[in-house]
């Protein structure tokens, strides 16, 4: 079994045994961390972002914002921070050399050995990692609203986080996704990164995908993967609800448009910052620890507005030194209908370039909001049917995030108490 | 003044309104088969649009159209279109 990740290092998971963590948890001060800090206190946790072990420390920021790698040379292209206030610094005396347990949910999360309390000039950071410091960039307004200070050192998880339906069946760390790829003797895995119900626009894109990563290998038995790695974090008005991604995704392949033996749907814990090419190396790096070979990267990956090229995030692949990542970008330009072919067609290879129908996911909305079944040219059946049905179970009624879905959703996981 | 579309999907029990209406022919295919019905309105119009319904927008980025009106409004904009038999419905709509 090949456990080696980014950095040709051996992944390595942080979890207390359960047995350990009431007595080691005990007497330790108990700090409340946002959600973004603890979905990437897991990231860390299970090896997700191997070969980081903790929140990153003052000269391994400042490494990674010059000169987009780790002390130790790796490639990493965005800091991973966690950010506390002062008042909460002093209120309980923390301090280098202290161990503190990160909490969310009232509940222990975390243990976290303190190497290093430090401020970093955060239009620093936005103009070394997103390429500007324009407040409009989401990613600029997240940097803004964390806190001024960083705590760094390793993190170990005590609590390990229990996935709520229907997250539980696509929830899979690191280690135990590379079993699974071996069990289905998968030599080469695609990863499709998605923040979507799928229409055939990405169908298509993942079955190109899979035919690039495929290249020449033998055609008798299969042995090139499709992972769907679904992308869940922070919500916005108008965004499909996760559940809906999640079930939409999977339904392509209970639904047989993609043979079962090449295709699996799987989330992971991410909050997007919008750094466009940088963060299509994050993704890469991600994957590539998950066991995936290959990653597909589309138009404007990772980019908002026009604060990137839409393909920053394929020019990228070529500037960073060979060797320093171990996997490979798919790059992949536009699918769109073509009614003189009458089917849905790479933009590189039909020639119809006037009659052609691009796939608008503004106009796919407008479509359902209206509640009007697409075409199954546009999207399959079964997917705009379980869609609705995740509408109607998690959504209060609605495929896109509203105000009663971002205030009263259920959580993608829970922590429950400690026992002794 | 600028004519701002705003787009009612049709599917096929729409589809057969419009034909029973005769009004078949105004419907555009934009989408791997999608009809699409475009009913314009003035920018005076749109503005009281958007103010009587918040969450709806102008689109400026993409599709140029003013969208996310609540289903219930594009449907009555909808069954005006086929009750006067013409696209040129905004100011009696409105009223």
């Amino acid at each position: 079994m090949n456990y080696i990740g980014h950095g040709n290092k051996l992944i390595k998971e942080q979890i207390m045994d359960s047995n350990e963590s009431y007595i080691a948890i005990k007497s330790l001060k108990k700090i409340p961390i946002s959600s973004r800090a603890a979905r990437e206190c897991i990231d860390l946790a299970y090896g997700f972002f191997s070969p980081l072990e903790g929140f990153m420390n003052s000269d391994t920021l400042n490494s990674v914002c010059q000169k987009m790698k780790l002390i130790d040379g790796t490639l990493w292209p965005i800091p991973i921070l966690l950010d506390m206030d002062r008042d909460t610094i002093n209120k309980n005396n923390l301090k280098i050399g202290d161990q503190i347990i990160l909490s969310f949910q009232n509940q222990p999360l975390a243990l976290l050995d303190i190497e290093e309390i430090y401020q970093y000039d955060k239009q620093k950071i936005a103009q070394a990692v997103l390429g500007t410091t324009e407040e409009k960039h989401p990613g600029v307004k997240m940097l803004d609203e964390w806190s001024d200070y960083y705590i760094a050192g390793p993190i170990k998880l005590v609590n390990e986080p229990i996935f709520q339906p229907p997250f539980d069946r696509f929830w899979y760390t690191p280690l135990q996704l590379r079993k699974i790829f071996q069990e289905k003797d998968w030599e080469c895995i695609v990863a499709h990164q998605t923040r979507n119900v799928p229409h055939t626009g990405h169908e298509w894109l993942m079955k190109g995908a899979w035919f690039s990563t495929n290249a020449n290998l033998a055609v008798e038995r299969l042995k090139t993967g499709i992972l769907v790695s679904c992308i869940i974090g922070p919500k916005r008005m108008g965004d499909y609800i996760d559940e809906a991604i999640l079930l939409g995704q999977q339904q392509l392949n209970d639904s047989n448009y993609f043979n079962q033996e090449i295709h699996m749907v799987s989330l992971v814990l991410w909050d997007m910052r919008y750094a466009g090419p940088k963060e299509a190396l994050l993704h890469a790096i991600i994957r590539s620890n998950l066991g995936c070979t290959h990653h597909m990267f589309g138009r404007d990956h990772a980019g908002v507005g026009s604060y990137y090229d839409p393909y920053d995030a394929h020019r990228i692949f070529d500037k960073i030194p060979e060797g320093s990542l171990n996997i490979k970008p798919i790059r992949v330009l536009e699918w769109w209908y073509c009614p003189v072919c009458q089917e849905v067609t790479y933009s590189g290879l039909c020639g119809h370039t006037r009659e052609r129908q691009n796939f608008s996911g503004t106009m796919i909305r407008s479509i359902i909001q209206d509640k009007v079944q697409p075409t199954s040219l546009l999207m399959r059946p079964e997917v705009f049917q379980v869609m609705l049905e995740s509408a109607d179970k998690y959504g209060f009624g609605s495929p896109f995030c509203n105000e009663k879905y971002l205030k009263q959703r259920q959580p993608v996981f829970r922590l429950f108490p400690i026992n002794s | 003044m600028n004519k701002i579309p705003i787009n009612i999907w049709i599917n096929e029990q729409r589809y057969q309104k419009l034909c029973q209406a005769g009004l078949e022919n105004m419907t555009e295919e934009v989408l791997a088969g999608m009809k699409v019905l475009r009913v314009y309105c003035n920018e005076e119009e749109m503005d009281i649009l958007l103010k009587k319904y918040p969450s709806a927008k102008y689109d400026q980025s993409t599709t140029k159209s003013i969208e996310l009106l609540p289903a219930e409004v594009k449907n009555e904009i909808f069954n005006m279109v086929v009750k006067e038999k013409k696209l040129d419905i905004f100011e009696k709509f409105l009223k």
